[in-house]
């Protein structure tokens, strides 16, 4: 070498500071190397975190060209061209953070000062979840964005329910049989995707755990799987059921498990509910004195599951036998027509689950001696993303429920998103010995209102997470829906509603056009800020202050994100600006004390922050570290996290001498209750809600969108891989140079058979018409795809924007997706993700891919660089 | 003697190409360079079906031909085995590119080093604080990170691996990772009839 | 308008530089690279040729193809030619070295003995040395490329002791065939039978090119995988136009039917010449093209599946 000084970034001269990843909602530990010139030329995964151990994702790998994107907000900025659209240019013009704030404020207030409800708040910063809180302080329960359409609508509160926790995972300490459906877990997105890669690797490699994946496209944990077992999308919940059916027809279950862990047990009436005494205590059936007594009567010799009773006269069942019922029509057989996944192998995994769950068997951790149930049925968007996802989320956790694996070690174990302070429990014990179902894992229902107070109609949904989808189909029609109310102010921060939300685009740009005043909080350009009239920049994950922990499956504890060097360019923290919007609509006290309740400062008193006074992300780092575990900032800046393993009282049983939730009678109860509210309140679509949606079991129902729809003869799905975890990432030139040259990315996968017995050849072009919308694209033939599908990569749901970087495809999936009322969970909120489609060849390029910026074009010239 | 090598398992890695990335991130590569990718094959007919994942890199073959064929020697083995490319001697004649089997070598272009990441003509400053060790022209490839390897740490690509896929280690030191897991589980070497005795292994 | 074609640009099975598995074109050595081998050999071949004959004006013509044009295309394709001086210094091990250095003797002492030829300046005792020198020097030019091209292990079209083979006959064959046309066009071969030699030689050669490229694509088809895709590349593909009737037609069998069967005469000599070199050209161009790489790997290579 002629040059001694180091070439390699982490060899330079320089200093490494301890942070946390804010490429996706998770945070993965880092360590972050800042040159003497004041660079940021490395960051790597901390080698002493428990959690991601030194490892970081591809996203991770990618933060620096976050950091200096060139197109990235650096002042103020207010538009100037009044016309507003895909790849319209705002003509953005600098101004000062006085102008921006002064604006803001006046518009924000005009409307607020009006009627609160105008406000449509987009707040979806994930590790900064206290944001979300802020349209409280006005007295606003709006929602324009996708949580609840798409990550979880069905999902969360079923984890409420089930675990009394936000996610779930399976128990990768112990696991031996890992049935992966429709979920990235382990392998490729959601949950700390780099942690859990890399205990999944090593319990296959080290454990030779089994992987079995059932999913309609062999994603990566398909290719890593010992077993794919492809499956007609839509179809999971019945591939559940016939595991189901199997389970309890063969006597494969942990019966002693159901008989004292779960409600089982308990009678249900005809009319759904328990049968309860005269102190409200449900019954169950003592099969030995052959009488009914009382849940937790200590004469009972035997717990009845099976068997048909009377009590009082009413007749009854114990919730066992109810779901036996169901499941006479849930024969592999029956199934197999549905998911067209063969009888043969449906029982045969349902006997290998079963197995591997070595029923009876026992461990002692920690002095606790615990089930070993190393076998976990796994699920996620793609399983239960459907119109009926309660039912869905459910039949996954039964079957877990069934070997006696929820929370056990090696089974299916509920993840709690953030604890706020290390002594925190997540379970408490509700009614008749069951654990408390909590289904608002993201916070308290705004209840009912009518005329509803919210335009998704989150009013209507007692059980769901806000439905942000259903915006649209309010905003056209607000005599239908009784909407009193005409938002016309939208507050976006970090948030891209108009990329991520199903429904066709134009009619959410329309929504967009129609606003009197939008103002977005946002580091880079994107589709949706491309609409606002003000543009507040922020700072980046590597100029900020902040403390989370974000649904780690595996380990717990606060993060810290703190500055690596000063910001880039004149931009504030979300926190200095809520503040001054706050103080600017006189309700910065209000502000402050939500602040207080969603924190957890209210139950310690030292950290409760003084109301009249502005908290910087700093200062809320700080008491949310010590709140946490009592070491202040300099403790966490010098250690970067407060990560340990989950301790195994949290994680294992933490339920114990209370029953899970096998029947969901809350479900009856809260359909009860909303209908009584319509009722009285004479809404004029109660009529019209899809009351069967509320099943307190799940049933073979099939999904609409698995009717017989004629032409459309193909299910069109989407998926991501780890490159494109969560968003944000095709701006990144690394992320662009990986992802385009996979051919996954770059082309709508089709089955090879398929594409022989259409005339199709790899390579073709074609239109994709769903009955709501279209899309064009390449095709790309594969053996990896389930016949009656096709794959559409979330890479190719770009759209023309203003951010010149990201190359745009031939349309978005989403918009072939339904975003109606029809087609949504009335019970949870969950949208369909899934739509029938037809194929047509064409001749010429559409429109949408002409010019140098589309996807395809960038993608050859990717693969002939 | 020490002799750098390294295994990939095939079992483990889930084609993240967060390696590919974090090599970009260590050796400030422009856009289109790569030191390590990895690829997918898939194989069977459906339902029978599988996809791999191969990582590839540089296999420094203790018979390199691009050092063979370096009229410069600009290309050299370092006593540790590691195969270097001194970019100050490199004429960027190509023979190299052309006797490497596995399409590890890449010459940087003019274009690479001044449109920038972005392509929008400027550079960011990590390119400003990286691309002086490129020279337009030359060729240039792996060197299984060698500062950090004399300093003690894996190369870039092995510390991020979020599946342990990537193992580094002293191939001549028959008790380290790398040795055992050829040993134990068969490690193969990619291309091995070229007869240039590459010092990665494949292990499934 | 998008330069999008309707169909994905990458042939079946080959990968180009996306993240899949598969056969890739070798893309560092190309048409200036190709010009600069087909400019060593005709030079060489020209100035071997003619020294036998000692026909100044071949001489002088194959010294000034592979001095001026090798020199020009070589320095065109190099990254960085400030530093071409470099390639000199690995004899021990480099084709591409070694041949420098044939260079060096070939137009070094093929100049002195030019200058030699017409004023006479070299003294006696030299003259020999200096005409063996530069001969040597040809003769390395004359067949390096084809070592060159046969050590890269990585393409198996060209990892062939048949590439130096048809680097020589190529070259003596470019050498004879302008010759006979610096012949035609009055530039005369003092020697009559000699001239009439090196016309029965042409053929000879032109025979021995054909032969060669047969053996060479015998050897593609039942060699690897790569070297297969290079041979369905030549006859099949995309570069089977101008393999099959321009490297061999128009470069061996209408030249050979010329020579065999039509007069003498300018006109017949020309076109003979003409499509020769035509051919030969091509046939440099089109193996540097259908040079392809073996898949780093397979699942079925490296686990058998």
């Amino acid at each position: 070498m002629t040059d001694q000084t180091p070439i390699q970034n982490s060899m330079k001269s320089g200093t490494w500071k301890k942070s946390s990843c804010k490429m996706c909602i998770h945070s993965c530990n880092t360590v972050v190397h800042v040159t003497d010139d004041g660079v940021i030329n490395k960051i790597e995964g901390d080698p002493d975190s428990p959690a991601n151990m030194g490892r970081l994702c591809p996203k991770g790998n990618a933060a620096i060209m976050r950091h200096y994107d060139p197109t990235r907000f650096k002042t103020p900025l207010k538009r100037t061209n009044p016309e507003k659209g895909p790849g319209i240019d705002p003509m953005w013009v600098p101004i000062s953070w006085e102008e921006a704030m002064e604006t803001t404020v006046r518009e924000l207030k005009t409307s607020i000062d009006e009627d609160p409800r105008k406000l449509l708040p987009s707040i979806a910063d994930f590790q900064k979840l206290y944001l979300w809180a802020w349209p409280l302080v006005v007295g606003n329960s709006n929602y324009f964005s996708t949580a609840g359409s798409f990550c979880g609508g069905g999902y969360h509160p079923m984890n409420g329910f089930i675990h009394s926790t936000f996610a779930a995972a399976n128990d990768v300490n112990y696991c031996n049989y890992w049935i992966n459906n429709g979920s990235g877990d382990g392998f490729s997105s959601h949950l700390h995707t780099a942690a859990q890669a890399f205990h999944v690797a090593n319990a296959r490699v080290e454990r030779n755990m089994r992987v079995v994946c059932v999913e309609p496209r062999l994603s990566i944990g398909g290719a890593k799987a010992e077993e794919w077992v492809p499956i007609k999308p839509a179809s999971d919940r019945h591939f559940a059921l016939g595991l189901c059916h199997v389970l309890i027809e063969e006597g494969l279950c942990d019966y002693e498990a159901l008989r004292n862990d779960t409600n089982a047990p308990y009678l249900v009436g005809e009319d759904g509910y328990f049968i309860r005494d005269s102190e409200n205590k449900i019954y169950v059936w003592d099969g030995k004195d052959n009488k009914a007594k009382a849940y937790d009567d200590k004469s009972i010799g035997e717990f009845a599951i099976e068997g048909s009773y009377e009590v009082g006269g009413k007749p009854c069942k114990p919730s066992f036998q109810r779901f036996k019922d169901i499941l006479a029509e849930c024969t592999p057989e029956q199934m197999s027509e549905i998911t067209t996944v063969p009888a043969d192998t449906i029982r045969r995994i349902a006997r290998e689950f079963s197995e591997a769950a070595d029923i009876g068997n026992t461990i002692n951790i920690d002095g606790r001696t615990l089930p070993l149930r190393p076998a976990g049925y796994n699920y996620y968007r793609g399983a239960h993303a459907h119109k009926y996802s309660t039912q869905s989320n459910h039949a996954f956790k039964l079957v877990n429920m069934l070997v006696g694996s929820i929370d056990m070690p090696g089974g299916h174990v509920g993840a709690t998103l953030d604890d706020q302070k290390v002594d925190n429990g997540h379970v408490a014990e509700g009614d008749s010995g069951q654990l408390l179902g909590t289904p608002h894992q993201l916070g308290p229902h705004p209840g009912f209102s009518f005329p509803p107070d919210n335009m998704d109609l989150m009013s209507y949904f007692p059980l769901g997470v806000h439905p942000g989808h259903l915006n649209v189909e309010v905003w056209k029609n607000p005599e239908k829906f009784s909407l009193d109310f005409e938002p016309d102010v939208m507050l976006i921060c970090h948030s891209n509603p108009i990329w991520s939300l199903p429904g066709k685009r134009e009619d959410w740009f329309d929504i967009m056009r129609s606003m009197r005043f939008i103002v977005a909080i946002d580091i880079v350009p994107n589709d949706t800020n491309a609409f606002a009239d003000i543009i507040l920049p922020g700072h980046d994950s590597l100029e900020s202050w902040n403390m989370t922990m974000i649904e780690p499956p595996h380990t717990e504890g606060m993060c810290l994100r703190q500055p690596m060097t000063d910001p880039l360019y004149d931009t504030r923290s979300e926190e200095d600006i809520f503040n001054d919007i706050s103080e600017g609509l006189g309700l910065l006290e209000v502000w402050n004390s939500v602040l207080n309740i969603v924190n957890g400062f209210e139950e310690s008193p030292n950290l409760k922050l003084e109301l009249d006074q502005k908290h910087s992300d700093k200062e809320l780092a700080r008491r949310k570290g010590l709140n946490w575990n009592g070491k202040d900032l300099d403790w966490y800046i010098e250690h970067g996290h407060a990560v340990t393993p989950r301790r195994t009282d949290k994680w294992y049983k933490p339920w114990d001498g209370m029953r899970l939730h096998f029947y969901i009678e809350d479900i009856i109860r809260e359909r009860d209750g909303l209908k009584k509210a319509m009722d009285n309140a004479e809404v004029p679509i109660r009529n019209e809600w899809h009351w069967d949606d509320y099943q307190p079991l799940p049933t073979p129902v099939l999904e609409p969108v698995l009717k017989d729809n004629g032409e459309y003869d193909l299910y069109a799905i989407t998926f991501k891989d780890i490159q494109l975890n969560f968003g944000e990432s095709l701006s990144n030139p690394w992320i662009k140079d990986i992802v385009y040259r996979d051919p996954v990315h770059t082309a709508l996968q089709l089955n090879t058979k398929t594409a022989a017995a259409k005339g199709l050849e790899h390579g073709d072009l074609v239109l994709v018409e769903s009955p709501y919308g279209k899309i064009y694209g390449r095709l790309g033939l594969t053996e990896g795809i389930h016949p009656e599908t096709i794959g559409v990569s979330n890479s190719l749901s770009r759209m023309m924007s203003q951010n010149a970087g990201v190359p745009y495809g031939g349309g978005h999936f989403n918009d072939m997706l339904p975003a109606d009322l029809e087609n949504t969970d009335a019970c949870s909120g969950q949208c369909e993700s899934v739509c029938r489609v037809k194929l047509t060849k064409l001749d010429e390029i559409p429109d949408e891919l002409k010019g140098d910026g589309s996807l395809y074009a960038y993608s050859d010239g990717k693969a002939a660089q | 003697m020490t002799s750098y090598g390294m295994v990939f398992d095939v079992k483990r890695c889930i084609g993240c190409n967060a390696c590919t990335v974090a090599c970009k991130q260590e050796n400030s590569l422009p856009d289109g360079v790569f030191f390590t990718r990895t690829l997918s094959a898939e194989t069977g007919e459906f339902p029978n079906v599988s996809r791999t994942y191969l990582p590839t890199i540089c296999n420094h073959c203790e018979d390199a031909p691009c050092e063979k064929v370096c009229p410069s020697g600009a290309t050299y083995t370092r006593d540790d085995g590691i195969v270097m490319v001194d970019g100050a001697l490199c004429i960027g004649c190509g023979s190299c590119a052309v006797a490497c089997p596995y399409d590890m070598r890449t010459q940087i272009d003019e274009t690479q080093l001044t449109n920038g990441l972005f392509g929008d003509g400027n550079l960011t400053p990590f390119e400003e604080q990286g691309y002086s060790r490129f020279e337009c022209g030359t060729f240039t490839k792996c060197d299984f990170c060698s500062e950090r390897v004399d300093a003690g740490k894996d190369p870039a690509c092995v510390a991020t691996c979020p599946t342990d896929a990537r193992v580094f280690g002293d191939l001549d030191n028959p008790d380290s990772k790398v040795s055992r897991l050829i040993r134990d589980r068969m490690g193969r070497q990619p291309l091995a009839e070229k007869n240039t005795r590459p010092k990665v292994f494949y292990i499934d | 308008m998008a330069n999008m074609s309707l169909k994905n640009t990458l042939r079946p099975g080959f990968v180009g530089r996306t993240f899949k598995s598969g056969y890739r074109f070798q893309r560092y050595w190309d048409t200036p690279m190709a010009t600069a081998f087909f400019c060593g050999e005709t030079g060489a071949g020209l100035f071997i040729v003619s020294m036998l004959v000692n026909f100044l004006p071949g001489i002088m013509l194959g010294l000034l193809i592979t001095g001026v044009g090798k020199t020009f295309f070589h320095l065109s394709h190099m990254g960085v030619p400030s530093r071409a001086w470099r390639a000199i210094l690995r004899p021990d091990r480099s084709w591409i070295s070694r041949g420098l250095w044939g260079i060096i003797f070939f137009v070094g002492f093929g100049v002195i003995h030019v200058f030699g030829q017409l004023f006479a300046i070299v003294p006696e005792a030299f003259v020999m040395p200096v005409y063996w020198l530069s001969m040597a020097g040809a003769m390395m030019v004359v067949v390096y490329q084809g070592f060159a091209m046969s050590h890269s292990t990585a393409i198996s079209l060209w990892s062939t002791g048949l590439m130096p083979v048809s680097s020589m006959l190529y070259g003596l064959l470019a050498g004879t065939t302008l010759v006979m046309a610096l012949n035609a066009f009055g530039f005369a071969v003092a020697d009559e039978n000699q001239l009439a030699l090196v016309g029965t030689v042409q053929i000879g050669l032109v025979v021995a090119v054909f032969l060669t490229i047969f053996s060479l694509l015998h050897g593609a088809k039942n060699g690897s995988k790569g070297a297969q895709q290079s041979y369905e590349l030549l006859t099949k593909d995309f570069l089977s136009r101008a393999f099959i009737y321009g490297v061999i037609g128009i470069g061996t069998i209408l030249p050979l039917l010329i020579l065999m069967f039509a007069p003498v005469n300018f006109i017949t000599t020309i076109a003979a010449a003409g499509s020769i070199m035509v051919g030969f050209c091509l046939f440099r161009v089109v193996i540097f093209k259908a040079g392809v790489m073996d898949p780093i790997l397979t699942p079925a290579d490296i686990f058998g599946r």
